[in-house]
């Protein structure tokens, strides 16, 4: 069996008294890509922010390295290793870009590494160029796919082990979500895993070592990346016919 | 000769505007730091400004501690104050909205100043000016030595504020607290502890207004709700969360009152002030610096 990153065990998740996700169990091996796609209001966003602590209403588990940290704050988690790109970018859109990248290495700062901060931000930079050229721009100004780059970027200063990417497609043109596309598949390759969420499910499945599908709250169907897309239902629901 | 007189006058009436202006900014630049971090407008900043002046002349009056460390000892004091206030009154509410939590400072403002009215009484306190009170003539105009103090540390407190807020990561984490709380924690910043920060800076900074305004014009137990009400117009006036909006708002509060109070009447001065608040509200709800877009995305 191969080492896992993280997984979950029977995890709910509530807002109020509203239950949003139900006895969530999704495995994510070390070193992989593990797709989750679903319709609106599945439960995908809700289960990225359970396993990175924004939400702190939930029971079951989430193991990550062989520990639970269902119960730890946003904080810790961070610290441990996972960055999360939540949905709709959420950039700190008053602030420049460079602030926005510098920003993302927050739990590393102080003044002792200065200079390995000033190599990660360079390191980004020759990940994504054009935000080095924007890179005293005010990032609410960006486009959108400029923005999701950003938001990929602010999360990889952490140097995470784990990235969770919620709908890193939404609202951006096919040609820069092939591009962004590409990015992911790059950090993947240069050792981080990835917890992608997708309503975009053709992309989400070419890039998946595997994957699950949630629905109402549930995951009702998973595997290999080909017997999904092989799947009369996935294709009639996910992939239009 | 006549129209030396009067040039005279109206350049004495700038000088006290600036002055008053200097202070109403300094608030409202506390009023702004809270803002930012949180949304909310803490309506016990004024409180802030009066106990910084009270406690400076127990430290400094009462106690005969030199003039340098009883400044550093109550602007600590009334800093610790702006902590507690948050541990106190903001964070323990429970699921809070904006609303509720502005209902809150406006309760600590009362109990700040019931606390002050018991252990200084009604009466209003004096305090040395820093470098005496003997007045320089320039241009027609007396100016007291205590007015450059105001105007220098409204400059000294703008200049350290940029700085915080422009170079260190702790300002930029507390700047994008108040842009995306939920990203600010998922880059590890722990927001409660900002929020606390932006209570502790702004308390400090109307503790330095309150000790460099009270030799000038006194301070009681009671003045924190006019001095909020003034800092408050000086924001709105500025443009919300806007540091130069601050200055500007509070300099223009504090020039149109010292002009309508000497060449109209002193009893007029608050209206007037008022009047131009709601023009500005009329014309540019945003507020003079204030941006459209920002204050469409906010909740006030
Ligand atoms: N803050 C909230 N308060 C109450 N209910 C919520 C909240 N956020 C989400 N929900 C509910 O939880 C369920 C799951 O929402 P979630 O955002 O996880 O869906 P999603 O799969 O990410 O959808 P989308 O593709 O539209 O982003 C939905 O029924 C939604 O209405
Ligand atoms: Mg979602």
């Amino acid at each position: 069996m191969m080492a896992l990153m993280l997984r979950t065990e029977g995890l709910n998740a509530f807002y109020g008294n509203i239950r949003a996700i139900t006895d969530v169990t999704i495995r994510v091996p070390k070193g992989k890509v593990v797709s989750i796609i679903g319709a609106n209001g599945a439960g995908k966003s809700t289960l990225l922010k359970s396993i990175s602590g924004l939400i702190q209403r939930k029971n079951g588990h989430v193991i990550y390295k062989d520990r639970d940290i269902t119960n730890m704050s946003v904080n810790r988690i961070v610290k441990l290793g996972i960055s999360q790109v939540p949905e709709g970018r959420q950039l700190f859109a008053h602030l420049t870009v460079e602030d926005n990248i510098r920003l993302g290495a927050y739990s590393y700062y102080n003044r002792r590494n200065r200079s390995v901060i000033q190599d990660r931000i360079d390191g980004v930079y020759g990940m994504f160029p054009i935000l080095e050229k924007r890179c005293k721009q005010v990032s609410g100004t960006l486009s959108g796919g400029e923005q999701q780059m950003l938001a990929i970027a602010r999360a990889f200063m952490a140097r995470p082990d784990m990235i969770l990417l919620d709908e890193p497609s939404m609202g951006i043109a096919p040609l820069v979500v092939r591009e962004i596309f590409n990015v992911i598949v790059n950090l993947n390759q240069s050792g981080t895993t990835v917890l992608l969420v997708e309503q975009n499910a053709k992309a989400a499945l070419k890039v998946a070592h595997y994957a699950y599908v949630l629905e109402g709250g549930r995951v009702v169907l998973e595997g290999l990346p080909k017997e999904l897309l092989d799947n009369p239902k996935v294709k009639e629901v996910y992939l239009g016919g | 000769m006549e129209q030396i007189s009067i040039a005279g006058q109206l350049f004495q009436y700038l000088i006290t505007g600036i002055t008053v202006g200097s202070i109403y900014a300094m608030v409202a630049i506390g009023f702004n730091i809270i803002y930012d971090v949180t949304d909310i407008i803490n309506f016990a900043q004024g409180e802030f400004v009066m106990l910084g002046g009270l406690t400076m002349v127990l430290f400094h009056v009462s106690f005969q501690i030199p003039i340098i460390i009883a400044f550093i000892l109550t602007v600590m004091g009334v800093t610790l104050i702006g902590i507690l206030v948050d541990r106190l009154a903001i964070r323990p509410i429970r699921q809070p909205s904006v609303l509720t939590l502005i209902i809150a400072t406006i309760a600590v403002s009362f109990v700040i100043r019931g606390a002050a009215m018991f252990f200084w009484g009604k009466n209003p306190f004096d305090l040395p000016a820093f470098s005496g009170r003997n007045p320089i003539t320039f241009y027609g105009a007396v100016i007291q030595p205590q007015y450059f103090w105001v105007v220098g540390f409204l400059i000294v407190v703008v200049i350290v504020l940029s700085i915080f807020f422009d170079k260190t990561i702790t300002g930029k984490a507390m700047k994008a607290c108040a842009d995306n709380a939920d990203a600010a924690r998922l880059v590890g910043i722990n927001v409660n502890q900002m929020i606390m920060l932006s209570f502790a800076l702004s308390a400090g900074v109307g503790a330095v207004a309150g000790i460099i305004i009270t030799p000038i014009s006194l301070m009681e137990y009671d003045r924190g709700a006019m001095l909020a009400v003034k800092g408050f117009g000086a924001v709105i006036l500025g443009g919300l969360g806007s540091f130069p909006g601050a200055i500007i708002g509070g300099l223009i509060l504090g020039i149109i009152e010292s002009l309508v109070a000497g060449l109209i009447s002193s009893g007029y001065k608050d209206a007037f002030a008022l009047v131009v608040l709601l023009c500005v509200l009329f014309f540019k709800p945003s507020g003079i610096l204030g941006n459209i877009e920002i204050s469409k995305i906010k909740r006030f």
